[in-house]
């Protein structure tokens, strides 16, 4: 089962990543804005693929603890993480040679949500729903 | 004839001494400003330079910053530094330093003049020094400001009140 759910997280990562780097390149062909120097393909994908493993992780356990209501737990709990993690954008301090710092978290809030879309995208591929045989009649 | 152009020589050579090398910054200049709790740059800066080593008595500095143009490096403090509770940059666009004197001390010099920031202006002395290189040079200085001087921020609050300045402008021979 740890496979299946850390090759869900993988799998989600790759695709975050990639909708993380198509944005930045629309971001940055629409305003200008070049973020490069602090945020690197190689940290987007790196990131990303990181997030979503260690949310495989977490998931492992939850549902270990939680059974068959780890599901909402975990997304709900997906949610509020990615959703505290913006904090990020918004308070930190870029090296004073970037022009307008003013910019960053329009690029990379958007980004924060990726890896808990995809990881609920890719659900249902990785655990289809279990319908239970009295409805399946 | 003879006598008015002898004259005319003798006029101008006089006036040699008077005439101080006036110096262009170049766009590699650096203004920053630091303290624990706020640092960053003014990115706009222009200037008049004229300054003489040999002839101090002719130097003058004129120099002009654009509060607009700073930059903290966070996009919510540039806003928060250019709102009316800090710099207020759209009733103070500008911070002015114009020189009233510069003197030899040890081995730099001191620029005194008035500096005027958010509509107060006072007097201030810059410690700094000129490295010449052939028709090219830089001036570099530090001092400090206390921001409740310039009734910049609230007294008291959490930003520290000494704020350091560093400043670097390289120039070259006009």
């Amino acid at each position: 089962m740890l496979r299946k759910i850390l090759l869900h997280g993988f799998t989600a990562g790759v695709l975050a990543a990639l909708a993380s780097l198509v944005y930045q390149q629309i971001y940055f062909k629409s305003l200008g804005a070049d973020f490069s120097t602090v945020i690197s393909t190689t940290g987007i994908i790196a990131t990303c693929v990181g997030a979503t493993l260690l949310a495989s992780l977490g998931y492992f356990l939850v549902q270990r603890l939680l059974k068959s209501r780890a599901p909402a737990v975990f997304n709900l709990l997906l949610l509020l993480l990615s959703f505290a993690s913006i904090v990020g954008p918004f308070a930190i301090k870029l090296p004073l040679e970037l022009e307008a710092p003013e910019l960053f978290p329009g690029l990379t809030v958007p980004m924060h949500f990726f890896p808990a879309l995809a990881w609920l995208a890719l659900s249902p591929l990785f655990y289809p729903m279990q319908v239970p045989a009295e409805k399946r009649a | 004839m003879r006598y008015k152009a002898i004259l005319a020589a003798l006029l101008f050579m006089m006036a040699l001494p008077a005439m101080a090398a006036s110096w262009q910054p170049t766009n590699k200049y650096s203004i920053r400003f630091s303290s624990n709790d706020a640092s960053g740059i003014f990115k706009t800066f222009s200037s008049t330079l004229v300054f003489d080593e040999q002839n101090l008595g002719t130097s003058k500095f004129t120099a002009t910053v654009e509060v607009a143009s700073i930059n903290t490096g966070n996009g919510l403090q540039n806003k928060h530094a250019k709102g009316a509770e800090w710099f207020d940059a759209t009733t103070y666009p500008q911070i002015r330093f114009v020189s009233d004197k510069i003197v030899k001390a040890g081995s730099g010099y001191q620029a005194t003049g008035t500096l005027e920031m958010h509509g107060v202006k006072k007097q201030v002395t810059i410690p700094f020094t000129f490295q010449r290189k052939g028709n090219a040079g830089t001036f570099a200085g530090s001092f400090s400001v206390n921001r409740n001087d310039y009734h910049i921020g609230k007294a008291g609050n959490k930003v520290e009140e000494v704020i350091r300045i560093d400043i670097s402008v390289p120039v070259v021979q006009k």
